[in-house]
């Protein structure tokens, strides 16, 4: 069970990376907005095709619903309106580091307290030294990439100017 | 530090997904929570995207059309989300998910695949990525 939860996070994982390229292409003609309700809209579709594939007119039957279920789409809200204009003000490299360690420090907060009535996973010295490390190994990567490419800083800063002055 | 807040606001919102849609499994199962937060989500977006003054839809037509399925992929990484949350907990989930995006990413950025432009990789990027699995290790044993 270990390795298949650990392959499916590394498929998953992949395809979030893809889907990022191919949505920052939509993005960069149609905006943020219409960007999400299409890649939202096409997930939708292919989970109704998938889920019908594998469960038939079981997917459509929802017995255990609870009324708070029919909300948890919107988190998806906070996480574009967030991630947008921490990139817009902090530019990519120093916002992507900060929204993954942000995102592995709750992992970790989750984990140990069990909320939701998830497993719990105790909290060990052991797991706090694994985050600390792998977060600076993301600081170690998004920075490297940064000083790699110095002209695209420049670029970057350039539109940064020009959106200031649309203001 | 209004944009370190959005940034980290945005890092939670993201692992709260994965954990929401973890928990409503459990209840309706995995592909019927994938269907319905994609749903209630797309309903939400939609909305927000009525009132704004600038759409942008129009310029779909504008993107190379393999660009405008990765939507499509979503299924399956909230699929593979919550069974591996189930499997071996969030911190190791999103942990294995942060070193195979960015794997995936470098890899495509390194070879200018899809049109990115082509940048060279220098030694502290896979020190970088060594961090990482070496974190995820420590994680584990």
């Amino acid at each position: 069970m270990m390795i298949v939860g650990i392959g499916l996070a590394l498929i998953a994982g992949s395809l979030v990376g893809l889907q990022n390229i191919f949505n920052s292409k939509v993005n960069e003609q149609a905006g943020s907005w219409s960007t999400t309700t299409l890649v939202l809209g096409l997930g939708f579709l292919a989970s109704v095709i998938i889920g019908v594939l594998f469960e038939g007119k079981q997917l459509f039957v929802l017995d255990n619903m609870k009324m708070w279920y029919w909300f948890s789409g919107v988190i998806g809200i906070g996480v574009v309106t967030c991630n947008v204009q921490a990139i817009k003000l902090l530019g990519p490299t120093f916002a992507i580091s900060i929204i993954l360690t942000s995102q592995l420090v709750f992992a970790l907060l989750w984990d140990s307290l069990g909320w939701l009535g998830l497993e719990k996973v105790p909290f060990s010295f052991k797991q706090l030294v694994g985050v600390l490390v792998i977060v600076g190994g993301v600081f170690v990567f998004k920075w490297s990439e940064r000083m790699g490419n110095e002209s695209q800083r420049t670029v970057y800063k350039q539109s940064r100017k020009n959106v200031i002055a649309e203001k | 530090m209004k944009g370190s807040l959005f940034a980290f606001l945005g890092g939670a919102f993201i692992t709260l997904q994965g954990v929401a849609n973890s928990r409503i499994s459990q209840d309706i199962g995995t592909w019927q929570t994938a269907t319905i937060t994609q749903l209630t989500g797309f309903i939400a977006a939609l909305t927000v995207l009525l009132f704004l003054r600038n759409k942008g839809w129009k310029k779909f037509g504008e993107v190379k059309p393999l660009y405008l399925i990765g939507g499509g992929f979503g299924a399956l990484v909230i699929f593979g989300n919550i069974m591996a949350i189930h499997f071996v907990g969030v911190t190791l989930t999103v942990s294995a998910m942060l070193i195979a995006q960015l794997t995936l990413t470098f890899l495509i950025d390194s070879n200018g695949w899809f049109g990115m432009e082509k940048k060279k990789m220098k030694l502290p990027q896979f020190i970088g990525i060594a961090m990482m699995i070496a974190g995820v290790i420590i994680l584990r044993f």
